[in-house]
């Protein structure tokens, strides 16, 4: 457990999920508390923290956690990787698309076979110095095409199993320090990937991430709070004390780190938003493992739009300069911050005659990080040929899990994937460089 | 926790604490939370007169909240009225106005029953509220649709739903014509709306019904039309739906057909009343109750009336007493409700703004962006930012403080009588705002939030409560007993 705080906080007994869960999380707790005596002080990271006036020096003892971040960008709706990063090499992708494809000489070219869409422009930059790059051909195993399964599936991240906890919960399990910091989502909503006993916190907003009732009471009234709900259900008393705490873990990063930095110009919008939330609270030493924001919209059945402007140009616009955006800000912490984007699925290689894109499978993650092996299109591209598509799908050639399981083991310090993803069993494709 | 007056008192009033006990739970299920109006009137009534009466909202009078609706004129548009009068697309008021009226409605309506039922319904045929594509249509749906058939028939709903411009817009089948079908309506149909996804259907169910659905859509006038020249007339089978090749002109009597359907399918009544029981009954509801309600759900042909009654008068539900937890939404208006917070006197500008508010702790109605609904279970709402949103919005209620134009109660009216301790104190607002004792836990943290011991008795006109009792309310709604529904 961190020693960050001089006043004891009550630890919740059971998860926000089933009973089975609840006894799960007694049983971590006290599995965690082993791995920390057996791994001692090597293990900790040394972070340096404000707190009020006194910069301090605290302690995070981590699980072998390394004191890196990964954020997972969620393009929830159903991401059209073909549209960002085209394959204008592939003559199947011209052929598929007759109204809507993004016009050869319009890309900003990356390699003999791919291209990317000109509004991301932004990330030209970051590819050339090697912090931006692709994995494209990406899949998930028993590919859904339904939005809802598909997302839960990606978010449990367990096929094949009767595991009900999420990903980065499961993540947080073995690299957690015990600070509820260790997850955060920005925005109200938790998502699947942190089910299960690890507390994570969801923040909207540094700024407004306080009580507005207490003025300079504060301490009271988080005890009072605190103790109304010492015996409450842990669906009601689990995030409460989550919020508690990281409340008062928030106040103490204080203003020092606010943003942006480094001359970071963010888009307006969520997106932006909530970038530049992630990247104050990666600048201010908080002990953030695994960082989640959503941005969704991108279900475009009809009026995808054209290279020059429409749905799929705004969206590429404000998704690029964010990213753009967030690495400027994050300057030095960019060495040791790696984003991957995700989507439930792709979409259909074909047109529909809305001029859109219905659902489809294989689909292109974007990594941004100092630690990416960037500047190149990574996985391994099965073809948009007739024989090459699966179901009028891109085929996914890589697992989801490959790509996220390297960065976990190469820079977040993981031991074995196995309680990570229970049952996969894939190689590291090279994405970002071992520690 | 056991109620202290509770243990105390003698047989004849203990069978009234009972009726008590049971009134509570049924207004905290079937309303948006229970009010002392709400309390006194099924306390008259009696709870099965009570429900009769929610049943049939129409002999309920709701004339104050009629003429509060009113202060909103384009709501009573429909989408072509709309289009014709050169409404801008980029226009978001119109949405917005669905949202706020829908939210006046949760707060301030008496067919407060209707006003649940409307939101399961809302969620369950979801068209999200703004979207970009229904400026124009969305109150022609809230009325038209979802209100018209909230309490009459799911198979009347699911057909005038499907060829509403609305769902045409939001789900793309206006845009899918025969020989190039747009799946994505006949997919969230079969999914979302009727028989669900592990009924089993496969993908080429899904794309028979895309062709079959063709020719449903919009037109340039914002109007919902048949367009027979673009209707696929081949014949297919869709899980078991089995349809003749047709001439196009005859096409929406098989879609209607089809939709008819599937509207009593036995996975779609089993579907839709296990949603309708988890709302009403527990985040995990029993079979047995779901199955009851799906039988009745069949015999009526999705008629919703008997369907809700079997449930509200079942074993199950009277055994379910606050095992549900509230979520945002019912938080935000369930504690306005009990606050007794009046609707502004004229205008909108503080309805305008509670709206923002709600949108703000994402979960104002209607605004989730998927086509799936805002989740119905605990665990999906069990947040930290959730809670500090709740919390926060207690304060700026029970302190009055914003929006202004509301008309708040001031915290020190709530109590008709100022007990003689601070214990009492802490009682006596516990079971006028939540309706039941407070857990020991809960207790003796607001004792420690006055700096008094519970028997440490409390005078007339005493400045801490004059000061300080709106905190001493917000804590109480923040508590885990006022989570309960």
């Amino acid at each position: 457990m961190p020693h960050l705080r001089s006043t004891p906080t009550t630890t919740p007994a059971a998860g926000r999920c089933t009973c089975d869960e609840g006894a799960a999380a007694a049983s971590q707790l006290s599995r965690r508390a082993v791995l920390k005596t057996a791994l001692g002080a090597g293990a900790a990271a040394a972070t340096s923290f404000a707190v009020g006036d006194v910069s301090t020096q605290v302690s995070w003892a981590g699980a072998g956690w390394t004191g890196e971040t990964l954020v997972v960008l969620s393009l929830h709706g159903g991401f059209d990787g073909l549209s960002a990063v085209v394959p204008g090499g592939d003559p199947g992708y011209y052929a598929a698309r007759p109204n809507i494809a993004v016009p050869r000489a319009t890309l900003l070219g990356l390699d003999q076979t791919f291209g990317l869409h000109p509004a991301m422009a932004p990330l030209m930059p970051f590819w050339r110095n090697g912090t931006f790059g692709v994995v494209h051909a990406v899949g998930q195993d028993n590919p859904s095409r339904s939005h809802f399964a598909a997302m839960q599936e990606m978010e449990r991240a367990a096929p094949g199993t009767s595991v009900r906890t999420g990903w980065i919960d499961r993540t947080l399990g073995t690299t957690g320090t015990g600070s509820v910091l260790n997850g955060v989502q920005i925005g109200v909503q938790t998502p699947t990937s942190f089910a299960g006993p690890v507390q994570e916190t969801t923040m909207n907003s540094i700024p407004d991430f306080s009580l507005i009732g207490p003025g300079d009471d504060r301490p009271t009234w988080h005890s009072v709070l605190r103790r109304m709900h010492a015996s409450a259900p842990p669906v009601v008393a689990q995030p409460a004390t989550t919020l508690l705490t990281a409340m008062e873990d928030v106040a103490r990063i204080g203003t020092s780190a606010s943003g942006p930095a480094n001359g970071a110009v963010y888009p307006a919008g969520d997106l932006g938003s909530a970038l530049a939330q992630s990247a104050t609270l990666i600048r201010s030493g908080a002990p953030v493992q695994v960082l989640a924001v959503d941005y969704g919209d991108w279900d475009m059945h009809a009026g995808l739009g054209r290279v020059d402007g429409g749905w799929m140009r705004d969206k590429l616009v404000e998704l690029s300069s964010a990213l753009a955006a967030f690495a400027t800000d994050l300057g030095g912490k960019l060495a040791t911050t790696t984003l991957v984007t995700l989507s439930e699925f792709g979409r259909r290689v074909g047109e529909n005659l809305s001029g859109g894109l219905d659902h489809g499978h294989g689909n292109a993650v974007l990594l941004l990080g100092g630690p990416v092996v960037g500047g190149r299109v990574h996985g391994r591209w099965p073809g948009l040929g007739a024989g090459q598509l699966l179901d009028g799908d891109l085929a996914g050639t890589t697992d989801y899990r490959a790509v996220i399981g390297e960065v976990l083991t190469k820079r977040l310090g993981a031991g074995s994937l196995g309680q990570v993803f229970p049952g996969f069993a894939g190689s590291p494709l090279g994405v970002v460089r071992s520690r | 926790m056991v109620s202290r007056a509770r243990r105390s008192v003698a047989p004849a009033s203990r069978l009234a604490a009972l009726d008590d006990a049971a009134q509570l739970h049924l207004l905290r299920r079937a309303t948006w939370g229970p009010t002392p109006d709400s309390r006194a009137e099924i306390a008259r009534l009696g709870s099965r007169a009570w429900l009769e009466a929610q049943l049939d909202p129409a002999s309920i009078d709701d004339s104050a909240l009629e003429a509060f609706v009113r202060r909103f004129p384009n709501y009573q548009r429909s989408a072509e009225d709309v289009v014709r009068g050169g409404y801008q697309a980029v226009e978001w008021n119109l949405m917005f106005d669905v949202g706020r009226i829908t939210l006046a409605r949760q707060i301030w309506s008496r067919r407060q029953l209707l006003e649940v039922v409307v939101d399961v319904w809302n969620n369950l045929l979801h068209v999200a509220c703004p979207s970009s594509d229904v400026w124009s249509s969305r109150q022609d749906y809230d009325r038209t649709v979802i209100r018209r058939h909230a309490f009459g028939s799911f198979a009347d709903m699911l057909v005038d739903s499907a060829r509403n411009p609305a769902m045409l817009q939001f789900l793309d089948n206006t845009s899918s014509r025969a020989g190039a079908p747009n799946e994505n309506y006949a997919r969230e149909c079969l999914e979302l709306h009727t028989v669900g996804v592990e009924a089993g259907y496969s993908e080429a169910d899904v794309k028979t019904a895309a062709r079959l659905l063709t020719g449903l859509r919009a037109n340039d006038a914002g109007a919902s039309v048949f367009d027979a020249s673009r209707h696929d007339g081949s014949g297919g089978t869709i899980f078991g739906f089995s349809y003749p090749a047709h001439a196009p002109a005859d096409g929406f009597r098989w879609i209607e057909a089809y939709l008819r359907w599937l509207a009593v399918h036995p996975a779609t009544a089993a579907r839709v009343c296990r949603r309708l029981a988890v709302r009403f009954v527990g985040d995990d509801p029993p079979a047995s109750l779901v199955d009851r309600m799906a039988q009745v759900w069949r015999a009526g042909a999705g008629q919703v009336v008997p369907v809700l009654r079997t449930m509200f008068t079942s074993p199950e539900f009277a055994a379910s007493a606050e095992a549900k937890t509230r979520t945002p939404q019912e938080d935000f208006v369930a504690s306005l409700r009990t606050l007794g917070t009046g609707m502004e006197p004229s205008g909108t500008a503080g309805i305008v703004k509670l709206f923002w508010h709600a949108l703000d702790s994402g979960h104002a109605p209607m605004a989730w962006p998927a086509p799936n609904g805002y989740p119905d279970v605990a665990a999906a709402w069990a947040s930290p930012s959730g809670t500090l949103l709740r919390w926060n919005r207690h304060m700026d209620f029970a302190g009055g403080w914003y929006p202004k134009e509301l008309q708040f109660k001031p915290a020190t009216s709530l109590l008709d009588a100022l007990p003689g301790t601070w214990g009492g104190l802490v009682d006596a607002l516990a079971l006028r705002l939540t309706g039941s004792p407070l857990s020991a836990d809960e207790r003796n943290a607001l004792l420690s939030y006055t700096g008094r011991g519970a028997g440490t008795p409390l005078g007339a006109g005493d400045r801490w409560v004059q000061n300080n009792v709106q905190y001493l309310v917000a804590l109480v709604l923040d508590s885990p007993t006022f989570c309960k529904r």
